[in-house]
């Protein structure tokens, strides 16, 4: 058996500390049966104050006048390691700025729906962004545990060629981009629950419907 | 201020003109793309830094709406011709409703390693240097080696450090710090040459050169320097002993450019360098050095055309660090420096036309050296080159009667 030497673990120990360095931080957080709600066919995420994506590097980039991609993935599954969805992801891509003299966040929904909100404080820019992925859940037994997982992520450059086209957004190719991890520079945002039951969650009626 | 102000208003030219970007994010989606870009602010150094072509489309977002995509596009263009660490735009208000400026803010290299100079040249050997730079803040510490066969009589060789501050309570004043250690070997036509000139002070084996100065930039195109050089050195022969040159130390230097109107881009660069050396400083030797360069430039298309004045003397008598050259790599090519005048001279008049077209290039040099007493000799030299981003091919002939020998130079970065 090889002998592991100190400057093997000086090395693996610096090696480390750059790799953690280089990659981009990622947020990962537990949600509440608190923050899920049905509406109609429909489960949707509240905006947890614990869910922050427009805080941070990305603010000062949106304070200083940048436009900021977010593609999003809601996915249901029936057990923590599965990684076949049992319904099809929900997914959306948002296109996020911050209007320097009204200091408030516009935000536009570029997948299904087209939509364009502005004059939103940063919580509520995020909570529009939540509430703008709803998961349809139809055939889904009530009494069945569930996984749910929400993914964040801000688009890659390699990414949009895909993604992006000329009739619109590709939405399969937007849940395959979801399918690959997040690339070590790219800023990413994880929330999951479960186990949980539908008959568990509140029900809220809300405008926006699942296409 | 920090930033200069690059423009003002233009008329209502097409975004981008000529350098029209793919746009990658459709505009409409940033909402500040509904005000109208009323400046565009870089540092100072950066503006004067940046191409022709840059400043143009920097001035065409004025008067625009707002296109993040243009913004960064600039940005990065900016980093690349400047080649610093990274420019990051940013959107701040502008001074009216529904107007804003763009800011860019320019981060330079924490680490900057030069990239070598090296130069053959027939007669005078390998010349070289090179220099690593620490940036921290307005602060740059600057360490290098060099041996260099061309500038002086002597060929010198060691090392040089430097320290700069860039912003000395303003932008416009800089502080720098230099200390040089050179060994020095001599050829043997200065060495003949000194036996039979008792004018002219004697040989040295080590140099060291300490020299503080502050340079102040009194206008955009006019900068002043002034400081002192603290020189020591080890004589050599029998006897050898440390003697000094400290001296006084002013520059001023001028340069402008112009563009537009037949001519294209032109640009005028004067410099006055004036040293004395006086027992004040507590030195060995008494002297005054006053030097003149005027250069003007004229470039239309892939041509330029150069002309280039130089006039110098020394009133007193200076080691041969102090003393001019001509015969070198830059200076009335074609000549042999020890052959004009192995110790140098204390009086110098220079000229030199230079064409270039595309990657050729063809200069006429002229020029004297001598010293008081002695008559002054005219001498001329044609040459021909290539020159390609930093590398230099070229020959030049001295002309006069009998069998002329060309120089061969063969240069990167000089």
């Amino acid at each position: 058996m090889r002998k592991v030497t100190r400057p093997w673990w000086l090395t693996a120990g610096l090696g480390a500390t750059l790799l953690s360095g280089l990659a981009a931080p990622t947020l990962e957080v537990r949600l509440d049966r608190d923050d899920l709600h049905l509406d109609g066919d429909d489960l949707r995420v509240s905006a947890p104050a614990k869910f922050q994506f427009l805080s941070g590097k990305p603010l000062e980039k949106l304070k200083d006048g940048a436009t900021l991609v977010y593609l999003a993935q809601l996915s249901l599954s029936a057990s923590s390691e599965a990684s076949t969805p049992l319904v099809r992801p929900a997914v959306n891509r948002f296109v996020v700025s911050y209007d320097v003299w009204e200091e408030k966040f516009s935000v536009t929904s570029t997948g299904v729906e087209r939509a364009t909100v502005s004059h939103l404080s940063a919580t509520a820019a995020e909570g529009w962004c939540l509430d703008h992925l709803p998961l349809l859940i139809d055939g889904i037994p009530h009494d069945k545990a569930l996984w749910i997982k929400l993914e964040l992520r801000a688009e890659d450059a390699r990414d949009q060629a895909g993604v992006v086209g000329d009739s619109g957004i590709n939405l399969t190719r937007l849940i395959e981009v979801f399918s690959n991890p997040a690339r070590a520079q790219q800023m990413h945002w994880e929330a999951s629950a479960g186990p949980l039951r539908l008959e568990d969650i509140k029900r809220e009626r809300r405008s926006s419907r699942s296409g | 201020m920090k930033c200069a102000l690059i423009s003002l208003l233009i008329s209502g030219a097409s975004l981008w003109g000529g350098n029209q970007q793919p746009i990658l994010q459709p505009v409409e989606f940033n909402v500040n793309s509904r005000y109208t870009v009323e400046a565009v602010e870089l540092p100072r150094e950066a503006e004067s830094g940046i191409s022709r072509g840059l400043r143009q489309d920097l001035e065409r977002l004025i008067g625009q709406k707002f296109n993040p995509t243009a913004m960064n596009d600039v940005a990065r263009r900016i980093r690349d011709e400047l080649n610093v660490r990274k420019v990051v735009p940013r959107l701040l208000r502008g001074s009216s409703p529904d107007h804003v400026k763009i800011v860019m803010d320019v981060a330079g290299k924490r680490v900057d390693l030069s990239v070598p100079r090296l130069l053959y040249h027939s007669s005078e050997g390998l010349s070289g240097s090179v220099n690593g730079t620490l940036i921290a803040g307005d602060s740059r510490f600057t360490a290098g080696l060099v041996s260099d066969g061309d500038e002086l009589v002597e060929r010198f060789t060691g090392i040089r450090t430097r320290y700069e501050n860039r912003h000395l309570g303003s932008d416009r004043v800089r502080l720098r710090f230099e200390f040089d250690s050179y060994h020095e070997q001599w050829n043997h036509s200065t060495l003949s040459a000194l036996g039979q000139d008792s004018q002219v002070a004697g040989l040295y084996r080590t140099r060291q050169n300490f020299e503080p100065v502050v340079t102040i930039q009194v206008a955009k195109p006019l900068t002043v320097s002034f400081g002192a050089g603290f020189q020591r050195f080890e004589t050599e022969g029998p006897g050898e002993r440390t003697q000094l040159a400290n001296a006084a130390i002013t520059d001023v230097q001028y340069f402008q450019q112009f563009e537009g109107g037949v001519f294209g881009q032109q640009s005028l660069q004067a410099d006055y360098s004036l040293r004395v050396a006086t027992r004040a400083l507590d030195s060995d030797y008494a002297y005054s050095r006053h030097r003149w360069e005027l250069r003007y430039t004229v470039a239309r298309g892939r041509q330029s055309l150069s002309e280039e004045a130089v006039g110098g003397f020394i009133l007193g008598p200076a080691p041969l660090f102090e003393r001019f050259q001509l015969g070198t790599s830059s200076m009335l090519r074609g000549w042999n420096k020890w052959e004009l005048d192995p110790l140098g001279g204390s009086r110098v008049v220079y000229n030199s036309v230079e064409y270039r077209y595309g990657f050729f290039e063809a200069f006429y040099d002229a020029g004297a050296i001598w010293d008081p007493g002695q008559d002054m000799v005219v001498r001329h030299s044609l040459g021909v080159g290539v020159r390609k981003n930093s590398f230099l091919v070229a020959t030049a002939f001295p002309i006069r009667g009998g069998r002329a020998s060309p120089v061969f130079m063969v240069g990167m970065n000089y």
